[in-house]
């Protein structure tokens, strides 16, 4: 069967329309990646929807046969590969496993949890425990390094109300520090900060790590 | 999905579905053990080799976590007809996690089929008829 030239041209042209709407789709949904590997990602599922519809149409002997790709065959490549969604949440996901174990950095790890949280309700704990874990222990031990710079400006202060009998605390900046009768750590908090501190964002990390781990499910992908 | 009414044939599919995903990882280095090759040499690679069939859109992004994870190395190829291609080979680390793997697997399975020894007589039979049906496709004969 043989179909006119402005036909074929015409089918051709809409299948190539398709490719490049899944591929935008999928580059758009690989936004977790960093660009250089999104595109590397992108180029070579183009690559594999080339090849494989060119596979499937018969020899590579002439430009017509080539290019001239049933739109059944197009659209049996796009159902192996998955939807777009599909296909770049396994990526991100297959990304985050791979990194979450090998980089060790709790930049990246904090990078994958946050990703996580986006996808499961126990991503949503993991990502909650560690916001705390982070920020208290990066406070703690901020606090530390400040005692270490400027050790008579930084203090922890605090006193027993008496009337309320409650105890009330702050830090504050403080000309005086630990001279004043309210200061409650001293010299106290330098290694109190940065050993607690330090240990909360060690604990946080390890804590991530063990999560991922123990609980971390590839996704049940969703049609869509 | 009536299918799920249906536990018990079912249920062994799915394990194999299982059996067949945990094995991918080392399926794919074992195809790239003696030499470089792109993501769809890869595929009919396995398909040919092993009856592997893998869903493409399980396949590129686990390759894509191998890279990641330093055990495959991936460069673009131009090609002289058609397009450039991007093409995996195995790194040192690759090959030592091919070699840990690959050991791993015989141990485990040779100690499954003595597990498996009494219930040999049973699905034998089975498995020949099994692969000499598979064989006769293969070769394209009725």
């Amino acid at each position: 069967m043989t179909l006119p030239t402005q036909a074929r041209n015409a089918t051709s042209l809409s299948s190539l329309k398709t490719i490049d709407a899944y591929l935008a789709a999928l580059r758009k949904q690989l936004w977790e990646l960093t660009p250089e590997d999104a595109n590397d990602i992108v180029e070579e599922i183009r690559m594999h929807i080339l090849d494989k519809t060119e596979d499937k149409t018969g020899d590579k002997t002439g430009d017509e046969t080539a290019s001239d790709t049933p739109p059944e065959t197009f659209s049996a490549t796009i159902a192996a590969l998955g939807t777009p969604a599909e296909l770049a949440n396994k990526y991100c996901t297959e990304e985050m496993l791979a990194r979450g174990r090998a980089a060790r950095s709790p930049a990246y790890m904090a990078r994958s949890v946050g990703r996580w949280a986006l996808l499961t309700l126990v991503g949503v704990a993991v990502f909650s425990v560690s916001v705390v874990g982070y920020c208290l222990g990066g406070f703690l031990f901020m606090l530390g390094m400040l005692k270490l710079l400027h050790p008579f400006l930084t203090g922890v202060y605090g006193a027993w109300s008496e009337q309320n009998s409650y105890f009330s605390s702050s830090f504050r900046w403080q000309s005086g520090g630990p001279n004043t009768p309210d200061e409650l750590l001293g010299w106290w908090l330098l290694p109190i900060g940065l050993i607690v501190g330090g240990g909360l964002l060690l604990l946080t990390f390890r804590f991530d790590n063990w999560s991922i781990r123990k609980f971390w499910r590839p996704r049940k992908w969703q049609e869509f | 999905m009536s299918e799920a009414r249906q536990p018990v044939p079912e249920s062994a599919e799915k394990w194999e579905v299982q059996l067949r995903k945990g094995s991918l990882e080392l399926a794919i280095l074992a195809a790239l053990w003696d030499g470089r090759l792109y993501g769809l040499e890869i595929l009919r690679y396995l398909e040919n080799k092993s009856e592997l069939v893998v869903v493409e859109g399980t396949a590129y992004p686990l390759l894509n976590r191998l890279r990641a994870l330093g055990l495959v190395a991936s460069e673009w190829v131009e090609s002289d007809q058609g397009h450039p291609r991007k093409y995996y080979s195995l790194t040192a680390a690759g090959r030592q996690r091919a070699l840990d793997m690959s050991r791993i697997w015989a141990r485990f399975s040779g100690s499954m089929s003595n597990l498996l020894a009494p219930l040999k007589k049973e699905t034998e039979d089975e498995f020949e008829q099994d692969m000499q049906d598979r064989s006769l496709k293969k070769d394209g004969r009725p």
